[in-house]
């Protein structure tokens, strides 16, 4: 049996994230430790290369995001989110902190919309969030 | 962040590492069928899977844990350190492409397998296995105590060194025993970017630590016009007459050029060992072998050493607070984040190693030594079962050891690279030269073998133990136990090639032999380039890791107490290495490509088809052998007994 290509896509994609991925969060903490917009700012880049070279990598495999990997980028962005408001509210954030986290979200969320509609189309990635129901299938339109 | 706080960041990376380990180990299981394909991945490994993990495998974190140590505690007299991913592609572009073509007609997926269908010598099969051992409870062995050591102190002392070697012992074991080479291959991958991000990234934290490239030569240059200093940045001459280490002081220090020229022989065998040809043979075709020697292993695994690896042994070599113990403690108080990304790649390349290394030794112990002499009878569920329980034991032996014996695994952990060196001669009368007989490889093998035991302290100290004081030392002449076993062997293959008969081989010798003059016929072009490829080797050789590293003291200008300049702002020899580095890159290119010895070849090759035997009944002799087997067993301890009550203290 031969390795199949998911096997090679998932393998390139968990390294590019062990070292992107993992870089940028190191960089993003480095960023709020020190209070340094630039260091943030270079975590966030190292992430949106990590999704750069996550998408590359899908095309070279003519596949798209898997089910498990949605979900999982889906529920770290949620989960990133609910730390970042906790942070305003607790109020132990600086400005330089509160920028970089704004920038990150912003970029993540810019970068998300910007994928989809160049994969799918506007009016198709709206549609990626239109549920089809059985009627509407029937309905012969 | 406080202390603890600190803490959480190492086992919470860790916790990503094994949650990974974990999901390719059952993608590995399942591509596997539990056991069908658990020896060789079916031979299906990519061919770029497999070009990564040899480049992980060889790099493993010797370069880091003890490449950097060497460089700072005795600068740059050792510039063969520095050349390793060059040193380390050469013997890929000689063996690796002619290895597989034997290896897939004769549907062989081991080193032992090879050396028995071609040579059917069961010594050369005992001695890889042996080599195999060593690598993996010694080699192996010794650099994870570093690492728990490394963890333990980290810890500040909460955990002990022991704990931490069952732990990764037990991490080792689970991918390796229940995914095999196939899950050995797929996390090698990611092991391997995470080794190559770690060496990278801890080089930039020496670069931060010590100011900057320029700061950095700045310090060297200020300790080179120290006393004690100017020896740090020099090789020691060509040789040097001494009785070796531990017997005669030398003048000056004891790094030569030809030290440095053993060292170089030394880690090219990692790639005659069973360890690099298990993951050669379990590759699907020979397309990756150009690209993954030339640019994976001379390009960025060589770049990474010749930079990385001297950079952070530079830092360490001027600011012992910078050496890689003291930069992981610092980046742990203030950047947990990144020590725990950094040094999950130094674990991961560790394990690499140690993983591979664990696999091939089990397989060989039980596959090619206990099955074919005790057991032939042995299912192939049983085998891969008895296979993970030897992979166990082996484990368990080597954290023991890491804890109860250090001194010895240090001993057996210096004999890997050597002995593994020895194991060229019956590799370059497979792929090469026709004329080395069975009777040659086998005595050349075993004359190497004892030049290597008896100038490593394993040897010396054994027959010291039994009342025979040798007049030498480690090393005599400054010249590594390699080079002296090499010389043995190379004697030995001469005189007895030249006495016995060359055409003595079995018929799948004969086959392997008609099959690769007929399939990897050199063209012209290339044959015409043959004369020009020998003396450029000879000079890069000559130069880069023989006597010429002399010239590389003062070619790039020098400093010493009175004064002095380097020319291009950094040690002269480090920028003599970094210049045949980069030719050396070319080179690998030029014989992988050009001359063709590891070029693609896209061909389907048919399995050869051996006349048919008999079956005969050999279950009465192995059990006599069983017999025999457990009886020696009995008679050695005691002996060993005796002689330790008669002479040991």
């Amino acid at each position: 049996m031969s390795a199949k290509p998911n096997t090679e896509r998932d393998l390139l994609v968990f390294s590019i994230w062990a070292v992107l991925g993992f870089g940028g969060l190191a960089f993003l903490l480095e960023g709020f430790t020190r209070d340094s917009y630039l260091i943030s700012l270079l975590g966030i880049a190292l992430i949106v290369a990590a999704f750069v070279a996550h998408i590359i990598v899908n095309g070279l495999f003519h596949q798209g995001f898997g089910p498990g990997e949605t979900a999982l980028g889906i529920g770290s962005f949620g989960v990133l989110i609910f730390t970042f408001i906790a942070g305003v509210l607790s109020g132990g954030m600086s400005m330089v902190d509160y920028y970089a986290g704004l920038t990150l979200f912003a970029v993540l969320t810019v970068g998300f919309i910007a994928y989809l509609s160049t994969r799918h189309g506007l009016r198709g990635a709206f549609s990626r969030f239109h549920v089809k129901t059985a009627v509407s299938e029937d309905s012969g339109r | 962040m406080t202390d603890a706080g600190n803490l959480i960041w190492l086992p919470l990376y860790g916790l990503f590492y094994i949650a990974v380990m974990l999901f390719w180990t059952r993608v590995a299981a399942r591509e596997n069928h539990n056991h069908e394909t658990y020896f060789s991945a079916g031979h299906t490994l990519s061919p770029w899977i497999a070009a990564i993990t040899i480049a992980g495998a060889s790099l493993s974190g010797w370069f880091l844990l003890g490449g950097t140590a060497e460089i700072s505690a005795r600068g740059f007299s050792q510039p063969a350190i520095l050349q390793a991913g060059i040193i380390l592609a050469l013997p890929g572009v000689l063996f690796f492409k002619r290895m597989w073509f034997v290896g897939q007609r004769l549907r062989l997926s081991s080193q032992p397998e090879l050396f028995r269908s071609y040579f059917d010598s069961d010594f050369l099969v005992v001695v890889s296995t042996a080599v195999a051992v060593l690598f993996a409870v010694g080699f192996a062995g010794l650099q994870l105590r570093a690492l728990s050591e490394i963890i333990a102190a980290l810890s500040g002392g909460m955990i002990s060194q022991l704990v931490v070697s069952v732990f990764l012992g037990a991490v080792l074991f689970a991918y390796v025993g229940i995914g095999g080479m196939r899950a050995i291959g797929y996390f090698g991958v990611i092991q391997t970017v995470l080794a190559l991000t770690g060496v990278v990234g801890l080089a930039g934290v020496a670069l931060v630590g010590s100011g900057g490239f320029a700061a950095l030569n700045e310090g060297l240059q200020t300790l080179a016009q120290s006393p004690d200093g100017t020896g740090l940045f020099l090789v020691a001459g060509v040789i040097e007459f001494s009785a070796g280490l531990g017997r005669d002081a030398v003048v000056g220090h004891s790094e030569t050029a030809l030290t440095s020229f053993g060292i170089a022989l030394a880690f090219m065998g990692f790639q005659a060992s069973p360890l690099a040809a298990k993951i050669i043979l379990s590759t699907r075709n020979a397309n990756g072998f150009a690209a993954g020697q030339t640019w994976v292993m001379a390009g960025v695994v060589g770049g990474i050493i010749a930079f990385g690896i001297a950079i952070i042994g530079a830092a360490g070599l001027i600011n012992p607070q910078l050496s890689l113990g003291g930069m992981l403690a610092q980046l742990q108080a203030e950047s947990p984040w990144f020590m725990a990304w950094l040094f999950l790649g130094v674990i991961a390349g560790v394990q690499l190693l140690a993983g591979l290394a664990l696999l091939t030794a089990g397989e060989s112990l039980v596959r090619h030594v206990y099955k074919p002499y005790f057991h032939s009878g042995l299912s192939r569920l049983a085998t891969v079962n008895l296979t993970r329980i030897v992979i166990a034991l082996l484990t368990l032996g080597s954290v023991l050891m890491q804890s109860l014996t250090p001194v010895t695994l240090s001993a057996l952990g210096a004999l890997a690279l050597p002995l593994s060196f020895q194991l060229w001669t019956p590799l370059l009368g497979i792929t090469w030269l026709r004329w080395i007989t069975k009777s040659a490889a086998a005595t050349g093998v075993g004359f190497g073998i004892a030049g290597v035991l008896l100038t490593e302290p394993l040897g010396y100290q054994i027959l010291s133990f039994l009342g025979l004081e040798l007049p030498w030392g480690r090393w005599p002449w400054t010249i590594h136990s390699a080079a002296w076993g090499m010389a043995a062997n190379l004697v030995a293959v001469l005189i007895i090639s030249a006495i016995t008969n060359r055409n003595a081989f079995g018929e799948e010798a004969q086959e392997a032999r008609r099959f690769l003059q007929s399939t990897l016929r050199v063209r012209s072009r290339a044959r015409a380039l043959s004369s020009t490829a020998w003396s450029v080797v000879l000079v890069w050789g000559f130069l880069a890791i023989g006597p010429g590293l002399v010239f590389g003291n003062f070619a790039f200008g020098a400093i010493n107490e009175a004064g002095g300049a380097w020319l291009v702002g950094m040690p002269s020899i480090w920028a003599w290495t970094l210049l045949f580095w980069a030719l050396g890159v070319g080179l690998v290119w030029f014989l992988s490509y050009k001359m063709e010895m590891a070029s693609p070849y896209v061909l389907e090759i048919p399995a050869y088809e051996p006349p048919r035997k008999l079956n005969r009944d050999r279950s009465s002799a192995e059990r006599e052998r069983s017999r025999t087997l457990v009886v020696t067993g009995a008679i050695a301890f005691v002996l060993i007994v005796l002689v330790t009550f008669s002479f040991g203290g």
